[in-house]
C-alpha cells in the first residue's frame, strides 16, 4: 500500500464496500432480526389454555423456566453435552486437520472430500442407519452377543452416549475443515525453526502450532458448540421420547402445545446462553494465550 | 562449536538418486559454501544435517557425536531459513529467546543472552517488537540472532539472504560472515550465488546433480577446477573441444593445432581457457599459440566485451576482453589476433 494513495480513491473504495455489504446485511436484517424480534415479542406474551395467545407485557414464561427443574435440567444437559461434543472434535478433529494440512500425498482432495462426506448423507438417514447398527437387535449387539462376548445387548440407542456420538459425527467435519484451512497457513518452516531451536514436539505444539492456530481452533469450536446447542433431528432420533435437549423443547412447544410465549422465552434462553458461553470461552483463551 | 563431518551421505527418492555419496569434513570454526546450479541437493544436504531429512546412507557426526539417528531438537544445530520463519506470535524478543527457553534457561538468565544476540546483529532495542513490524533485512538478522543465541554447534544457513536486495545482502554478508569469525562458528551455507559464495567462504564445496565436483578454496576452484563443469560452473571459461594429438599438443575439432603444456594421455578431451589467459591484437603475436579469429558477436557489458569468435568453422569461443580506453572494440565480422601461453589451459577428458 503506497502511503501517497490519494485520499479520494480511497474514499471511493471504503463507499464501494460499504455498497457490496448491502446486501448480506439486509438478508440478516430481514431473515434473521426480523423473526428474532418478533419472538422476543411473543415470550412476553401470556398463554391461556384455549385462547392461545394472549398480548401482554409479562416475564412469567421466563420465571416458568428458571423455576422448573425440568426445564433447567434440559437446559444443563444441553450444555453438557454441547461442551462434551466441541471438546472431543477438537481432541479428535486437529491431529486429523493437521495431518490433512501437511500431507504432501496426491489424494490430499480424495482425503477432503471422506471427511466431509457423512454431511453427504442426511440427519434422519444417518440415524435410521445407526438405529439398525447399534439397536438392541442391530449389527453390533447381534455379532457381540453371537460371538459370546456379551449376554445382555448394550443400551446404546435412546442414550446420552447415542447423542453423543451422533452428534460429534456430524460436527466433526466442520472443525476439521475449519482447522485444517488454519493450518495450512502456518509454514512449515516455522514448526521446522522450533524443532532446530530445540522443541521437541510436545513443545513445539504447545508454544508454536497451538497459538498460531488459535483463530482457527476458536472457529471450530464456536461452530461446533452452536450446532450441538441447537441440535435437533440427532436428540429427537437418537436420543429417543425420553432424552430431551433445547433444540427438541422448542420445537415441542410450537407445534405439539401451541404454546408459542413459553416456546419463544425457551428460544430466547438457548440463544443467550450460547452467546454467553461462547463469549466467555473466547474471552478466557484469548487472556490465556495473548 | 565442533567440527563436522558428512560421510558417504546418500538420499534416494525411488529411484531418483537427489544426493550421493557426498563426504565433507568441516574443520571446527570453518565458514564452508555449498555451491552448485538449482536442483543439484544443496537443500536436502543441508536438511539432512538439520535432521529434517532422514538420509538414505551414510553418518553425519557433529563433534564427537554420532547425530545422524537424532531428531532435529537434539542436534544443537542452528538452522536460518531463507524464508526467516520467525515466529509470529512473538515479540523479537521472545523469538531469540525461545532456544534458551527450550534449554530451560531460567527466564533471569535469558535476559542478558538475549539482550547480548540481539546487540551482535545491530538490533538492541528491537525487542518488543513483532515480526510483521521489521523489514526483510531486520527479520533476517533477527532469524541469525535466534540462532545464534542458543550457541549452536553448527550454523546452517540455506539461502539466507536471497529475498534480500542487493544492497542489504551485501551489508548482511558482511555481518554474517563477521559475525561468524568474531564466535567462531562452524558453519554450512548454501547458495547458488557465486559472487556470495566466493567473498564468504573459508573452502567451497561445488556439486552438481547430488555429487561433490570439487571442494577447495577459492584460488584452488578458479586455477585448478576438477572437471569441465567446475571450469564452467565457477567463473567463465572458452572451451575448445578436440582430441590430444601427442603429449602437450592438442587438436581442435576444426582442425587448429594447439601446444599446450597440460594435454597428457591420448584421447578426446576439452581445453579450457581462462578468459583473462587470452590475449588479443599485438600482445598476442609473441606468445606460443596464436591465431586470426573471425568475431561473431560482440556484447558491450561496461568493464568488460564479451567476445563470440571463431577459430575455424567448428570452433567457436568465448572472450572476455577488458574494455581500456582507445582500444576499438572489435566488430562483427572483422578479423583479429588472439594468442594465449603453452602454459595456460586446462585439459579434460570429454565426457560421453
Ligand atoms: N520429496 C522429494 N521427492 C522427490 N524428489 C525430491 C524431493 N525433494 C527434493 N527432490 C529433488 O531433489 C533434488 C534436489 O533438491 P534440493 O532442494 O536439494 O536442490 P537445491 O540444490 O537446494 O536447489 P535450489 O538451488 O534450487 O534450492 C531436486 O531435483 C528435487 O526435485
Ligand atoms: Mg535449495
Amino acid at each position: 500500500m503506497s502511503t501517497t494513495a490519494p485520499e479520494p480513491v480511497a474514499g471511493a473504495r471504503t463507499g464501494l464496500a460499504g455498497l457490496l455489504v448491502v446486501p448480506a446485511t439486509l438478508f440478516v436484517a430481514i431473515g434473521l432480526l426480523g423473526p428474532i424480534a418478533i419472538l422476543f415479542r411473543y415470550s412476553l406474551n401470556q398463554f391461556i389454555p384455549g385462547q392461545f395467545m394472549v398480548d401482554g407485557l409479562t416475564i412469567e414464561n421466563y420465571v416458568k423456566f428458571f423455576t422448573d427443574g425440568y426445564y433447567l435440567n434440559v437446559l444443563a444437559r444441553t450444555v453438557r453435552v454441547a461442551v462434551v461434543c466441541t471438546v472431543a472434535c477438537l481432541i479428535m478433529g486437529f491431529p486429523l486437520a493437521y495431518v490433512l494440512a501437511r500431507t504432501q500425498s496426491r489424494f490430499k482432495n480424495l482425503l477432503i472430500i471422506a471427511v466431509v462426506l457423512p454431511l453427504f448423507v442426511g440427519n434422519a438417514v444417518r440415524a435410521a442407519g445407526w438405529m439398525t447398527a447399534f439397536g438392541s437387535r442391530g449389527a453390533l449387539n447381534a455379532s457381540l452377543m453371537g460371538m459370546g462376548l456379551i449376554d445382555q445387548p448394550l443400551e446404546i440407542m435412546f442414550t446420552e452416549n447415542a447423542v453423543l456420538i451422533g452428534i460429534i459425527a456430524v460436527n466433526l467435519p466442520f472443525m476439521v475443515l475449519t482447522l485444517q484451512s488454519v493450518i495450512e497457513g502456518i509454514p512449515r518452516n516455522v514448526e521446522e525453526a522450533a524443532f532446530s531451536l530445540g522443541a521437541g514436539p510436545a513443545a513445539m505444539f504447545r508454544r508454536v502450532l497451538w497459538p498460531l492456530a488459535l483463530p482457527g481452533i476458536l472457529a471450530g469450536t464456536i461452530l461446533t458448540f452452536i450446532l450441538a446447542m441447537n441440535a435437533y433431528a440427532t436428540p429427537v432420533l437418537l436420543g429417543g421420547p425420553r432424552f430431551q435437549m433445547m433444540g427438541p423443547l422448542v420445537y415441542g412447544q410450537f407445534a405439539q402445545q401451541n404454546n408459542w410465549p413459553f416456546g419463544g422465552a425457551i428460544s430466547f434462553i438457548l440463544m443467550t446462553a450460547t452467546i454467553i458461553l461462547t463469549v466467555a470461552a473466547h474471552l478466557i483463551v484469548q487472556r490465556r494465550y495473548r | 562449536m565442533a567440527r563436522l563431518s558428512i560421510e558417504h551421505l546418500r538420499k534416494t527418492y525411488g529411484d531418483l538418486t537427489v544426493v550421493d555419496d557426498v563426504t565433507i569434513d568441516i574443520a571446527d570454526g570453518e565458514f564452508l559454501v555449498l555451491l552448485g546450479p538449482s536442483g543439484c541437493g544443496k537443500t536436502t544436504t543441508l536438511r539432512m544435517v538439520a535432521g529434517f531429512i532422514a538420509p538414505s546412507a551414510g553418518a553425519i557426526t557433529i563433534g564427537e557425536r554420532s547425530v545422524t539417528a537424532l531428531p532435529p531438537w537434539k542436534r544443537n544445530c542452528g538452522l536460518v531459513f531463507q524464508s526467516y520463519a520467525l515466529f509470529p506470535h512473538m515479540t523479537v524478543a521472545e523469538n531469540v529467546a525461545f532456544g534458551l527457553e527450550m534449554r530451560k534457561v531460567s527466564p533471569a538468565d535469558r535476559i542478558p543472552r538475549v539482550a547480548e544476540a540481539l546487540r551482535l546483529v545491530q538490533l538492541a532495542g528491537f525487542d518488543e517488537r513483532y515480526p510483521r513490524q521489521l523489514s526483510g533485512g531486520q527479520q533476517q538478522r533477527v532469524a541469525l540472532a535466534r540462532a545464534l543465541a542458543m550457541e549452536p554447534d553448527v550454523l546452517l544457513l540455506d539461502e539466507p539472504l536471497s529475498n534480500l536486495d542487493a544492497k542489504l545482502r551485501q551489508e548482511v554478508r558482511v555481518e554474517i560472515r563477521d559475525l561468524q569469525r568474531k564466535l567462531g562458528l562452524t558453519t554450512i551455507m548454501v547458495t547458488h550465488d557465486q559472487e556470495e559464495a566466493l567473498t564468504m567462504a573459508d573452502r567451497l564445496v561445488v556439486m552438481e546433480k547430488g555429487k561433490v565436483r570439487q571442494i577447495g578454496s577459492q584460488r584452488e576452484l578458479y586455477e585448478k577446477p576438477a572437471d569441465r563443469f567446475v571450469a564452467g560452473f565457477i567463473g567463465r571459461s572458452a572451451f575448445l573441444d578436440g582430441e590430444i594429438t601427442a603429449p602437450g599438443r592438442f587438436r581442435t575439432r576444426g582442425g587448429v593445432e594447439i601446444g599446450c603444456a597440460a594435454a597428457t594421455g591420448t584421447g578426446a578431451a576439452t581445453l579450457a581457457l581462462r578468459p583473462e589467459r587470452i590475449a588479443v591484437g599485438g600482445e598476442a603475436q609473441g606468445l606460443h599459440n596464436h591465431f586470426q579469429a573471425r568475431v561473431e558477436h560482440a556484447s558491450y557489458l561496461g568493464a568488460i566485451l564479451d567476445i563470440d569468435v571463431s577459430l575455424s568453422g567448428h570452433d567457436r569461443m568465448l572472450l572476455q576482453i577488458p574494455n581500456k580506453a582507445g582500444v576499438a572494440e572489435p566488430k562483427p565480422g572483422e578479423t583479429i589476433t588472439i594468442g594465449w601461453a603453452e602454459d595456460a589451459g586446462l585439459v579434460y577428458p570429454r565426457e560421453a
